[in-house]
């Protein structure tokens, strides 16, 4: 018995190694996203690849967590370390930029099958820096402003109207400034977007300076109008605010919004509505690292993640995301209620539209500090 | 060996933890926030000074306010607990007033969150008791919420101290003055309070210092602007990937504490002379 035990130990010190691989998935994102690769995806890859285990590891919400991996790397990078710590790993799309640039990333969109589903702007350009190859999309994330029917009859369907609207209802309108999260700064964007001009320059460059200027006459514009706002702690506190009735109306993400709506913490006759001249959303990438350990599987497990199925199941049903590969593949895998109620208060068009990108990213910290110089301080 | 070198040899550990645990990052903080593209510069300063002069004021306010408010309710509870005629209340209030301790600050934020918010649990409970009309209600998420949950957190930390030193007083002096007929209040402040007034200091220091490093309450209550310090440090980092200016911020944080803190060294000085 005791030589049994003693061979099967053995058996399982040698063995073991061999049989058990783990691919290490970073993500950046709430913990919604950590759950959805242990609960689903990594299951998922673990059936179709017996002895492979995947570890998911969560760096924290919001930009912090894809500075976070940026940071890693750069340390890793640093170190000069031969393999890396992390196999996949989903960042922001302000994050890919700079990872590619200095090359930590492997280009690898055209050796997987799934690669050429994607032929959306954003898989290809990140915010200015050209990525093309080097990620796929998770999936698509926009804003849109969340309103109370009951509240707010007629809903404002661009910032002008916004604009008279909260001069109307004063405290009605709120939003989490920039430093609470995505959702205002987003809102912030679009506000420059509508009245400072030159959108699609700030969305795709060239960058020049000078263009900074431009915004005086808006950011005082925003000044006014936020006094006569409220602010709400954070993406989420918007919603909050929103569901206990403190604020008519304020900018969410959408996926957020309709979560929220799923599970009862939002009451069901909210609303959505995209104004124009539009706001930004952002795709979150799978990148594989250049020096990652298990790059063959890491590519296996970005084919399976954006395959029309998976993209079907779990972006747009599980979580409300607009998917990261192009709809039309998508589409085909779902039935048509799960589909339509993607686009129940902001059809295609209006997405199409007025669904816009950030601005790339040396206007984007400009217009954020802008924002910080003269309507914070 | 030697018995200095032997000594020297025991501490090496903690000294050489400290030392690359604590000192070296300090110092390269503080270096870095004079770093300008490499260089020496003051440039991080002035962009601190251009963007968060306000937070910087907000938070010296806040957390001022915030130690002043805790000493007169530590004083108070503290006095309470020594001069209590009441056995029973003394013990449920002695019992009671440690709870926060073991709260965190986050967990504090976030019950905060939702009870100080317009429509959140205090006003609702307010207007059930027809004290105020829907009307009337306002949202706490504000400076003010802030200042409560500092105020609701650091007040029992003072208080033990507090009452620690006021339990260990010779009770002979309180005695006689109350056999010749001074009041409670006037025992309180005329002979505990100047005897326990080092006591006081430190623990108000110690206050001080640690709600000037808080980042969970102002996320979670007021992370607008003004908010504090920690709130934009944080956020020069997330959004700019700036460590220069948020360096800068933590050296005028540190300014702020040192001043303090010199305060508290003095005093301990002085005790020990």
């Amino acid at each position: 018995m005791k030589t049994l035990a003693y061979s099967l130990l053995a058996l399982g010190l040698t063995t073991s190694p061999l049989m058990a691989e783990d691919l290490t998935v970073m993500t950046a994102g709430d913990q919604n996203m950590v759950d959805y690769i242990n609960d689903y995806l990594g299951p998922l890859f673990e059936k179709q690849n017996p002895g492979v285990k995947v570890r998911a590891v969560g760096t924290g919400p919001g930009d912090a967590g894809s500075q976070k991996i940026l940071e890693r790397f750069d340390a890793q990078a640093g170190a000069n370390v031969a393999t890396w710590d992390a196999d996949v790993a989903v960042v922001h799309e302000k994050f890919v930029g700079p990872m590619v640039e200095k090359k930590y990333l492997a280009k690898y969109r055209d050796q997987i099958e799934s690669g050429k589903l994607v032929t959306r702007e954003n898989a290809k350009m990140a915010l200015g820096t050209n990525v093309d190859g080097y990620v796929m999309p998770m999936f698509n994330s926009q804003t849109a402003l969340a309103y109370n029917p009951a509240l707010v009859a007629t809903p404002p369907k661009s910032y002008d109207e916004l604009v008279a609207w909260a001069k109307a209802n004063p405290k009605q309108f709120g939003y989490n400034g920039i430093k609470g999260g995505a959702s205002g700064v987003s809102f912030v964007m679009g506000w420059i977007y509508a009245f400072a001009g030159d959108g699609d320059k700030l969305q795709q460059g060239p960058f020049e300076a000078s263009e900074a200027e431009k915004w005086a006459p808006a950011f005082a514009k925003l000044k006014d109008f936020t006094t006569n706002a409220t602010l709400t702690p954070g993406n989420a506190g918007t919603l909050d605010m929103l569901s206990r009735g403190e604020i008519a109306i304020g900018p969410v993400w959408v996926d957020m919004f309709y979560s929220w709506k799923a599970t009862g913490k939002l009451p069901p006759d909210m609303k959505l509505v995209l104004p124009a001249p539009g706001m930004p959303g952002q795709p979150m990438h799978y990148t594989i690292p250049e020096k990652a350990p298990h790059k063959d599987l890491a590519e296996k497990f970005v084919n399976l993640a954006t395959s029309p199925e998976v993209q079907a199941k779990g972006i747009v049903e599980r979580f409300n995301w607009y998917p990261g590969i192009d709809a039309q593949h998508v589409q085909a895998k779902l039935d048509k209620a799960t589909w339509e109620k993607l686009f129940t208060d902001i059809g295609p068009a209006d997405l199409a539209k007025n669904g816009k990108a950030f601005p790339i990213a040396p206007y984007n910290k400009a217009i954020l500090e802008a924002y910080e110089r003269q309507v914070g301080n | 060996m030697p018995i200095p070198l032997l000594g020297l040899l025991l501490v090496m550990p903690a000294l050489v933890i400290v030392l690359i645990l604590f000192i070296v990052p300090l110092v390269s903080s503080i270096t870095g926030a004079f770093a300008v593209d490499g260089l020496f510069g003051f440039a991080n300063f002035q962009k601190a000074f251009e963007l968060y002069s306000s937070d910087i004021v907000f938070t010296i306010v806040i957390v001022s306010l915030s130690a002043v408010l805790i000493g007169l309710l530590s004083v108070a509870i503290g006095g309470y607990l020594t001069l209590g005629s009441n056995p029973r209340a003394v013990a449920i209030l002695r019992w009671l007033y440690r709870w926060p301790l073991f709260v965190p600050f986050i967990v504090v934020g976030q019950i905060l969150r939702t009870f100080l918010a317009k429509n959140g649990l205090m006003n609702s409970l307010l207007m059930q008791a027809d004290i105020l009309t829907p009307m009337q209600t306002t949202s706490f998420l504000d400076w003010r919420g802030i200042v409560i949950a500092f105020v609701w957190k650091q007040t029992p930390f003072v208080t033990l101290l507090l009452a620690g030193a006021m339990a260990s007083l010779d009770r002979s002096m309180i005695e006689s003055a109350r056999n010749l007929g001074a009041s409670r209040l006037r025992i309180l402040i005329e002979i505990i309070l100047p005897q326990v007034l080092p006591t006081l200091l430190v623990g108000l220091i110690l206050s001080f210092v640690t709600m000037m490093s808080v980042l969970s309450v102002p996320l979670m209550i007021n992370a607008q602007s003004p908010t504090m310090i920690t709130a934009s440090m944080a956020f020069r980092i997330n959004a700019y990937g700036d460590y220069g200016v948020a360096n800068a911020l933590g050296v005028i944080s540190l300014l702020t504490t040192s001043l303090v803190g010199w305060v508290y060294l003095r005093q301990t000085m002085r005790e020990h002379r």
